[in-house]
């Protein structure tokens, strides 16, 4: 759990959602919905994103999970993606913010090897997370920015990012590589 | 710039209009911010409430015993717990030929109790609640209640509500007629409609939403035996208001022992300005367990409970010459309030939309009348642009329709009606005089930026790949600046709607700022330091914003209806130029110069000609704080407060431009281009105006294609989560190309206008205009709303809806 390893036992119908928010106290990851469509309480499940509101803690077990909270530190400095969604203003109410983050993070690695994602390429990633506030305008505004920023600064990783996004655990490494962090 | 007479002109240091960055989004991008279902005070127990099943039924009895054995359950409570609460009152009752409403104990009309205990009229009418130790407790309590209902017939059109022999809903309000209301001058637009060289028609359903801000609501209720105090956290856009409303019309409490505190809130757009039975109930249970009470919606349950909008069914009338002068308005509309009036919603049905229908016109005659009736649905409310949206969606569809019968270009109609420059203040017959505009200005840039002249042959490319091009124009003008607190008296509103703000300067030159108003997602922390730093001079770095604390903020009635930047803003302002007025005072006795020969500007103050001869802000600060030296008549310390409440409204206006693909094969629609010209005045921060024009934008969209509260025959609202509610979503929606007019009010110190809503009142008429457009040729006048693919596909095919 965000790089610690965390040992407890859960009943087997508690969400993985329930398990953040009211068991570990990681309330970063949101409740926007109950049917799965908001994306609010997206983390990372060894890399990928997922909604944790549709999975069972039990089902996560030995998986490495990612949350808001294992993204940056508690007034730590921001990675790449969240810079550039503060540039372009891409959170208002800041409710959907924590959730596109954390899907928005897998959009950027997985495509580092790559031309950056195109704009309908981005609309299509963000169809999963709802957002009442921006309209998303800024939200695919900050990811282009983040893109090209990423292109920019780091052109070595791109290369080496192509061997390792492969399999979800590799987006795993990559996700650590990103944000300077073990998972 | 236009000053209000009397006051000190605009002396900024350009720091307004900067798009400074939002000093919010660091925490929210961690996800560090608290909402209120990230409160976890020490020994909290969780409520959960029963909803009605069912949209009409008396109640026949209530079982709880079977609840009260579950495990950790701790209380379950019913109507008949509460008998000395009074109900959840309505404050904006607009004065109309006629009103009924259920009783008040203090008189007020309108009311909804904290728990139905006689019958329930919609689903999720609250009937009892649980506390237990745990959130999932207390749900499973819920279902061990039970309920024994005597089932009555189910309404829930407010035409079908008004019609003979329909259920009736309240004993007191017989036939459902909640109130009949009118504005304008009816027989004149009865004879401008009679000599009218042309008239058009229109029947419009302006749909039910949903205004779904992406967090539910949530209330936590902390009562302290030891102080006999209560505290209230609430997802709530008005603090202060929601203080008064409770302690005062609801417990019953001195006002001086409710604390309301708003967290980070998550978006509200209307709905969260309203009081709730939700927000009384966790004051009350904490009270009676002497422990917090904690309750967080689900997304069904906010569906079923939090205010929904628009809802509407219209005649509307437009007369006009065959050269294209419109002449006469008429609008006759029937609006849902739901079960039962909510805070402010019957406002809104009426006033709000009814002064508004001739929009950026000069028509001579118009006429508004709205039957607002109660029905088995959960209560309307104010919904982002509220009121402002239905009446500028009437108004431009019927625009186009009479441009169509008299065969002139939509354009060129409108531009030739538009209300001219020299007019303004404008008063538009229909009760609201408009501070200023360039109408002819605005248009025109919108048209241009469109590319409007080419659209022929855009249309013409379109058809080669089996597509539809439609273009669609509307314009509005909407209220903003809620408001001059007398007017809004006649309005029918209950209590002041005016805003303050205090600005507090510390020995060490730091500033804090504490507003009245409360952010749901504005970046009022961002902006309300601006505004102080700008007139003092002073670096943003420096200046701090506190709100949303009943306790450690000035009053204020909180962020809706687009007022934080021209009315919240203003009493910012006006107090630093209390504050520099004060240091320019004290400053002759520092600087040892007579009053007239002391300048503050850059965030010091110096002797006129001598700048050498000076004080810095820092060193002024400190120097009042010992307050050494200060002659009797001037205070020691900077602390300064104002309660602003301007002479009248203000009035935001635009121009948007719709473009539309329709599939030829599938019925869908696709807006593939949008243009929006809004003119808020004078603007703080663009970069945060902009996020608020382009969310404002998408949701409206949403209403044209997707959005829907769809009721069956027996009331159960069918699209209650998500995955039955379209929201739009980031596929849904195009860039937009935006840009701005600014035409300054003359009612505000920083000549602003409303923007954080407007730019969604008129996408839903371009939007609907495109499409008819797209498909004129096949005769097709109108089609309702949401602009489904299946809707528009059997238009195509020639069917009626
Ligand atoms: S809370 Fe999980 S998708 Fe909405
Ligand atoms: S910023 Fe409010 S929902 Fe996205």
């Amino acid at each position: 759990m965000n790089g610690r390893p965390e040992q407890f036992s859960a009943e087997p119908n508690e969400l993985l959602v329930e398990r953040l928010r009211d068991g570990l106290g990681l309330t970063g990851t949101k409740v926007g919905c109950d049917t799965g469509q908001c994306g609010t309480c997206v983390v990372r499940l060894d890399g990928r994103s997922v909604k944790s509101c549709l999975i069972l803690t039990a089902s996560a077990a030995g998986s490495r999970v990612t949350t808001i909270e294992g993204v940056t530190e508690r007034g730590g400095e921001l990675t790449g993606l969240q810079e550039a969604l503060r540039q372009e203003h891409g959170t208002q109410c800041g409710f959907c913010t924590p959730g596109m983050v954390m899907a928005l993070g897998e959009l950027v690695e997985n495509t580092a090897d790559r031309e950056a994602p195109t704009e309908p390429e981005i609309r299509e990633w963000l169809t999963g997370n709802l957002c009442r506030c921006t309209g998303y305008h800024s939200v695919v505004r900050g990811v282009q920015r983040a893109c090209s920023a990423a292109r920019a600064e780091i052109p070595e990783e791109i290369s080496e990012g192509a061997a390792v996004t492969a399999s979800a655990a590799s987006a795993a490494s990559a996700s650590a590589s990103a944000s300077g962090k073990e998972v | 710039m236009t000053a209000v007479t009397g006051e000190v002109p605009l002396q900024g240091s350009g720091l307004l209009g900067q798009p400074l960055d939002a000093r919010e989004d660091p925490q929210l991008l961690r996800g560090e911010a608290k909402y209120v279902a990230d409160i976890d005070l020490p020994g909290t127990a969780h409520m959960a409430i029963l909803g009605s099943p069912v949209a009409h039924a008396k109640i026949l009895s209530i079982e709880t015993k079977a609840a009260e054995q579950m495990p950790g359950v701790l209380k379950v409570a019913t109507a008949a717990d509460f008998t000395d609460v009074m109900p959840l009152p309505c404050i904006w009752i607009p004065g109309g030929v006629e009103s009924h409403f259920p009783p008040h104990p203090y008189g007020l009309p309108g009311a909804r109790p904290v728990l139905t205990g006689d019958a329930v009229r919609h689903v999720g009418d609250p009937i009892a609640v649980v506390v237990a130790e745990t959130p999932r407790q207390a749900a499973a309590a819920l279902a061990a209640i039970a309920v024994e209902y005597e089932p009555l017939p189910v309404v829930t059109r407010a035409d079908d509500a008004l019609a003979e022999g329909a259920p009736q809903l309240h004993e007191a309000v017989p036939g459902n007629l909640n109130a009949y209301w009118t504005c304008g001058d009816k027989d004149r637009t009865e004879a401008a409609l009679a000599e009218a060289e042309v008239t058009v028609e229109l029947d419009l359903v302006n749909q039910r939403t949903i205004n779904s801000p992406i967090e539910p609501r949530g209330a936590v209720g902390d009562y302290n035996a030891a102080t006999d105090e209560y505290t209230l956290y609430a997802s709530t856009q008005g603090p202060h208001n929601h203080r008064f409303l409770l302690a005062a019309l609801v417990l019953g409490i001195p006002f001086n022992k409710l604390r309301v505190i708003a967290p980070t809130v998550g978006g509200s757009f209307g709905t969260k300005g309203y009081l709730y039975p939700d927000m009384a109930l966790v004051l009350l249970l904490s009270k009676a367990l002497r422990r917090p009470v904690k309750w967080v919606d689900t997304r069904t349950g906010l569906m079923n409970s939090t205010v929904q909008g628009r809802d509407h069914r219209q005649h509307v009338v437009l007369a006009g010459t065959r050269d294209g002068r419109m002449t006469g308005l008429w609008a006759t509309s029937y609006a849902n309030l739901g079960a039962y009036p909510s805070t402010i919603g019957p406002g809104v049905a009426t006033a709000l939309m009814g002064r508004s229908i001739s929009g950026m016109y000069d028509i001579p005659a118009a006429f508004c009348e709205v039957y607002a009736a109660f029905t088995n649905t959960v209560s309307l409310g104010a919904q982002r642009g509220s009121g402002r949206a239905e009446a500028a969606f009437l108004m431009e569809r019927l625009v186009d329709r009479y441009a169509s019968e008299i065969g002139m270009d939509p354009a060129a109609v409108r531009r030739m009606n538009l209300v001219p420059k020299e007019k303004f203040p404008y008063d538009n017959g229909l009760g609201w005089t408009y501070d200023s505009g360039d109408y002819q200005l605005n248009f025109d840039k919108a048209m241009e930026l469109s590319g409007y002249a080419d659209m022929p042959a855009r249309k013409a490319e379109a058809r080669t790949r089996g597509k539809r091009l439609g273009v669609g124009l509307a314009t509005y003008v909407a209220i903003c600046g809620v408001g001059p607190s007398t007017r809004m008296s006649k309005e029918g509103m209950l209590g002041g709607t005016w805003e303050s703000a205090n600005i507090r300067v510390h020995p060490t030159g730091e500033v804090t700022v504490t507003v009245g108003s409360a952010s749901t997602g504005q970046s009022h922390h961002t902006v309300f330091a601006q505004v102080a730093a700008d007139e003092l001079g002073i670096d943003p770095a420096l200046v701090q914003v506190y709100e949303g604390d009943t306790l450690k903020a000035p009053y204020g009635q909180g962020t809706y209806g687009s007022r934080s930047y021209s009315m919240a803003a203003p009493a910012v302002a006006l107090t630093a130029r209390k504050i520099k007025a004060k240091l320019v005072k004290a400053g002759a006795v520092f600087l040892g110069v007579p009053e007239e020969k002391v300048v503050y500007a850059g965030g010091k103050v110096y002797e006129e000609g001598n700048e050498e001869n000076t004080k810095t802000f820092a060193e002024l600060a400190m120097a009042m704080w010992y307050g050494w030296g200060l002659p009797h008549e001037i205070e020691p310390a900077i602390d300064e407060t104002t309660h602003f409440d301007p002479p009248d409204f203000n009035y935001p206006f635009g121009t948007h431009v719709a473009v539309v693909e329709v599939d030829e094969l599938t019925g869908e629609t696709e807006v593939v281009a949008y243009t929006a010209v809004d003119d808020a005045g004078n603007i703080g921060n663009p970069k945060i105006v902009l996020g608020q024009i382009e969310g404002s934008i998408t949701h409206g969209l949403g209403q044209a294609l997707m959005e829907a509260a769809v009721y069956d025959e027996q009331g159960l609202l069918v699209s209650s989560d998500l995955t039955k509610y379209a929201l739009p979503r980031a596929a849904d929606v195009p860039f937009f190309t935006l840009d701005k007019t600014t035409t300054p009010s003359p009612h505000n110190p920083l000549g602003a206008k409303g923007a954080g809503e407007i730019a969604t009142v008129p996408p839903a008429a371009a939007v609907v205009n495109a499409v008819v457009d797209a498909l004129s040729d096949l005769g097709v006048q109108h089609i309702d709303m949401p602009l489904t693919p299946e809707k528009v596909w059997r238009r195509l095919r020639g069917e009626a809806e």
